[in-house]
């Protein structure tokens, strides 16, 4: 993608969606959530949204890696645990996202330079809910039961919070006025656009 | 004569490797022509058409009322909801732990493995399972393999492949089950190392993508829910039946879907059901049939008299007799059974264990133990095999990449196969 297309619909109908709508719909895409009650989505939507954007801000550890296919793969940005935690940053995705912004006119919600600080910032959330103690605590905020027999309660896992939690805290954290889920909904959108 | 044969057999293999012509078209030409070349008459005894496509056709018939049977089974296991279900449960249970995620998927995919096999299991296990993988953070490719592989754990239960082996080898089902049981534990662990390497190798991935999570076809099931728990237990049924309490394949399968039936479906809406699954298992089940009809035909022009007197000294020369050539020999050729390759067992492989059994040249229980074996590796490797390709396509990789990684794998387990037999059999 050189340039975002000129006959792109207006980013008014995208903007109009609420950051936690966005939230619910990332969920309900998420295999493992078919038939899902949209309520309990919501309340889902909410707590991970609640959890990522209260998590203490602190640097990615992981190794960054520019590249510049992110376009042809559909990727924004991927972090690889093995052989050392890696974060790979897909450049041309993220000039795409630059450009979006401007054509929008979104700069107040995403300032220039801010959407690499939110990459960086989302995929140190995937880092920490892996290796570190907030696992356990993003289940309880989260607070999926999925077993109890007497005192005994299972916590489930829920598939795709991780996600939103990830995207709340790098809006916090990069201090953009929108969840980077809208930006990426747009993206999407202009990237399905050129493909037709 | 035998070389002529042999010549035959070759350029089948190549019209099958360069898709000039589909594999079971493939083997019913090269059947006319070694029935031809072996001096059959085109009628009447030992003969091309009464002997070779008239009895040869039906020859492999209890197979595809299994592979029938099994098909329906799957798509009622699908429709139902009940493997969806098991895969769901099994992220929930597991989600921030992939390995474990993953090792249950594998564990869905013997079962489902077990009643089913090629795409249809692929796709019943790997429809939510590679996406489910996949949002927990297991690799791609990982997730792609861990789907074929645990397949390849069920295979050595899987009834129709026993009555297939059966049928085709002249066996019968208790000793086919015999060897199966031995080869299970190879395979098992291999499904296992693989999941566990694999992890530890590759890690976890999260993806910030510009694609939503899932934007698959929504099924039937998503409006039935999840299937209730003592519905979970219906692919365990034909199992315990024919393994457990040695009853015959058919009534076992049948007996599966009567439980998932009875276990899933309001009574007013049985018989719909059983309709509906039963005719989306005859679409599932027509590829194999397709290829069975032409195993058969294969099979009957192979054992005519003149081929076996034709191929019995070149056949005897190369074959090893050594337990431990024997071993060797076959390790090495495994690749022949991928990309359609000459010991595919669902093509010219089956032929030549044919030749072998009627040239005498190995005890039948032998050749059992070398197709059996080669299937473990053709079923998950092959990248032309219908369930490698979907699974790799399924999760956005190419069938290469799953090949090369899960290769060694199976590698060892058809080493682990031909070990058993080289000591039991030979």
């Amino acid at each position: 993608m050189t340039a975002v297309p000129a006959d792109l619909p207006s980013g008014r109908e995208l903007a109009a969606v609420d950051d936690l709508d966005l939230a619910v719909r990332l969920l309900a895409h998420t295999p493992t959530h078919e038939g899902r009650d949209p309520d309990l989505l919501r309340r889902w939507a909410r707590a991970a949204d609640s959890f990522g954007a209260t998590l203490p801000a602190t640097e990615c550890r992981a190794k960054v890696e520019e590249r510049d296919d992110g376009l042809d793969q559909g990727l924004l940005a991927r972090y690889r645990s093995r052989p050392t935690p890696t974060v790979e940053l897909y450049t041309d995705t993220l000039a795409a996202a630059e450009r979006l912004v401007q054509r929008y006119r979104w700069q107040h919600w995403y300032p220039p330079g801010s959407l690499r600080v939110a990459v960086l910032a989302h995929e140190a959330v995937h880092e920490r809910l892996h290796h570190g103690p907030e696992r356990d605590a993003f289940r309880r905020a989260l607070g999926h039961e999925v077993l109890r027999l007497g005192r005994l309660r299972r916590l489930g896992h829920v598939a795709g919070a991780d996600e939103v939690a990830a995207h709340s805290h790098a809006r916090r954290v990069a201090g953009l006025g929108r969840s980077p889920l809208l930006l990426t909904a747009a993206l999407a959108d202009a990237v399905n656009h050129r493909e037709k | 004569m035998g070389v002529v044969i042999l010549l035959i057999m070759a350029v089948g293999v190549a019209a099958m490797l360069t898709r000039k012509l589909p594999t079971a078209f493939a083997l019913v030409a090269m059947a006319v022509a070694i029935a031809f070349v072996a001096g059959a008459s085109v009628t009447g005894e030992e003969s091309v058409l009464d002997t070779v496509i008239q009895e040869g056709a039906p020859a492999l018939a209890s197979t595809m009322i299994a592979v029938l049977l099994g098909s329906w089974l799957g798509k009622l296991l699908d429709e139902t909801g009940v493997a969806s279900t098991i895969v769901r449960k099994i992220v929930e249970f597991g989600g921030d732990r992939p390995t474990v995620v993953a090792l249950g998927v594998l564990g869905v995919s013997a079962l489902i493995g077990t009643v089913t096999g090629s795409a249809p299991a692929a796709m019943m296990a790997g429809i939510i399972g590679i996406p489910a993988m996949i949002a927990v953070g297991i690799p791609k490719v990982t997730a792609a393999g861990t789907i074929l592989m645990g397949i390849a754990v069920g295979v050595p239960f899987e009834l129709p492949i026993w009555q297939f082996f059966s049928t085709a080898l002249d066996i019968p089902v208790p000793q086919v089950r015999s060897f199966m049981v031995k080869l299970f534990p190879f395979a098992l662990l291999a499904g296992v190392a693989y999941v566990l390497i694999e992890s530890r190798r590759r890690g976890v991935e999260h993806t910030w993508s510009l694609r939503p999570g899932s934007d698959r076809p929504v099924s039937r099931r998503k409006q039935l829910g999840d299937a209730p728990w003592y519905a979970l237990l219906t692919p365990l049924v034909p199992l315990v039946l024919a393994l457990g309490l040695e009853v015959a394949i058919i009534p076992s399968l049948l007996a599966g879907v009567l439980f998932g039936l009875v276990t899933t479906t309001r009574p007013r809406e049985m018989n719909k059901r059983l309709l509906r699954t039963l005719y989306g298992g005859f679409q599932v089940a027509a590829p194999p049939i397709a290829l069975f009809i032409a195993i058969g035909i294969l099979l009957a022009a192979v054992q005519l008299p003149g081929a076996v007197t034709a191929l019995e000294p070149l056949v005897k020369a190369i074959s090893p007799q050594n337990p431990v050539a024997f071993v060797a020999v076959f390790t090495v050729l495994v690749p022949l059974c991928l990309y359609r390759g000459p010991l595919n067992v669902f093509g010219l492989g089956a032929g030549i264990a044919g030749v072998l059994i009627a040239t005498q040249i190995y005890p039948a229980m032998a050749v059992l133990g070398l197709v059996a074996s080669y299937n473990q590796v053709f079923g998950v490797s092959d990248p032309t095999s219908t369930q490698t390709v979907w699974s790799s396509q399924y999760a956005g990789v190419s069938p290469q990449q799953v090949m090369v990684r899960t290769l060694p794998y199976v590698w060892t387990v058809a080493l682990g196969g031909f070990c058993v037999t080289a000591v039991t059999y030979l």
